[in-house]
């Protein structure tokens, strides 16, 4: 097994968010603001880490028929805990994100890697690989949301970049998070077919 | 039906593993939740109601019936054994969900000392500038013999306050809370003080 190839799949090849299409709801919803985007990611990538162990960890233990409902209880534990430590240490980002920290419970990226790659995997290429696909979609997040929030606040990370009427309203707007991505995903398409 | 059982088992155990663990970190942050909750309240009251040395919740005695709903709480911040000014906690409904603000009134020169936006989930970019420093000082030192009301342009009377562009809504929101609360703080505190 190629450790390096594992992590870096996650990020480029198999990126959750522009490769694999996962995730979708958080990723329209929260990158108003880069912030947002890169607390999102961090939880996410925290969520999945954990999880990846756990799931990679009972991996025998679990029996095959009743695995689903064994990983959303796992995931949702470390969603739960995410949830109070993000309210007790970072009061403004858990403002910010708000009911979308406990919806990371359903965000298929996790349910998706504890299925598809944990359960079948020691522990050492689950934790790579949940690194991987949480720096992917934290980096994707991230740029979905500098997109947005330089063209839609004129501000990036809350510094003032534009002067402020000129930034066009609609990209922090719901509308905007389907116009960023669309235009973000048509663009990698076009060069990653161009190098492959 | 023995498999059942034993898959019904081995849930239970993963659910109930995972249940102690929850309930042993919930043990652990609730303390500073509950903490961090407070501080931010008393943050905002020292924002809202700077000249005070303590504030204290006193909505039991003055928020008697008949009262609008809207108020949900009436802290009265002291200076020594001296009322000086009273803070509400309303709560209006905006745009897309209901808006939790503060408003501070002082007792002496019976005017509004500022607001602030507790909660909102307001339109980012529209509706939300409601939490800027900006907008709260659109009703700083506003007085309160005329109900507040909104206007889409500059004010040129001392109750009008400019609505943020393009949230009209949000604006009347928050300016319904803060005629609620000068309605109720001229009938408990401010007639008390006029001759």
């Amino acid at each position: 097994m190629n450790l390096q190839k594992e992590f870096t799949k996650g990020i480029v090849s198999d990126n959750p968010l522009f490769r694999l299409l996962l995730g979708m709801c958080p990723a329209l919803a929260v990158t108003t603001s880069v912030n947002n985007g890169l607390g999102m990611g961090v939880a996410v990538t925290g969520v999945l880490l954990a999880s990846n162990i756990v799931v990679s960890a009972m991996r025998k233990v679990i029996p095959s028929s009743v695995r689903i409902p064994a990983f959303i209880v796992i995931i949702a534990t470390f969603v739960t805990i995410t949830d109070m430590l993000m309210h007790a240490f970072t009061p403004a980002l858990y403002t910010a994100l708000g009911i979308f920290i406990p919806l990371i419970v359903v965000n298929c990226i996790i349910l998706g890697r504890a299925e598809s790659f944990a359960s079948r995997n020691t522990m050492l290429p689950a934790i790579i690989d949940a690194l991987g696909m949480g720096i992917g979609f934290t980096l994707a997040l991230v740029m979905v949301s500098a997109v947005r929030e330089v063209l839609g606040a004129g501000t990036f990370f809350g510094l003032q970049l534009l002067p402020e009427n000129i930034p066009a309203l609609i990209m922090i707007l719901p509308p905007g998070g389907f116009i960023a991505l669309g235009c973000i995903l048509g663009l990698m398409n076009k060069f990653q077919r161009k190098t492959a | 039906m023995r498999d059942i059982l034993k898959l019904g088992l081995f849930l239970l155990l993963v659910a109930g593993v995972a249940g102690a663990g929850l309930s042993y970190v919930n043990s652990l942050a609730s303390p500073l939740i509950a903490q961090q909750i407070l501080q931010n309240k008393l943050d905002s009251f020292k924002e809202v109601y700077p000249q005070s040395d303590r504030v204290v919740n006193e909505t039991a005695t003055h928020l008697t019936p008949p009262y609008d709903p809207v108020i949900k709480e009436v802290n009265v911040a002291y200076r020594g054994e001296e009322p000086v000014g009273v803070i509400y906690a309303v709560e209006t409904k905006g745009y897309s969900g209901p808006i939790a603000l503060l408003a501070g009134f002082d007792i002496a020169t019976a005017r509004i000392t500022t607001i602030k936006v507790l909660s909102q989930r307001e339109t980012p970019g529209l509706g939300a500038k409601a939490t800027e420093s900006k907008f709260y000082d659109r009703y700083k030192d506003k007085g309160i013999d005329i109900a507040l009301e909104v206007t889409k342009t500059p004010p040129l009377k001392e109750n009008q306050v400019q609505a943020i562009t393009a949230s009209t809504i949000t604006t009347k929101a928050v300016t319904k809370g803060v005629n609620a609360a000068r309605e109720h703080f001229i009938a408990h505190f401010a007639a008390a003080k006029q001759p």
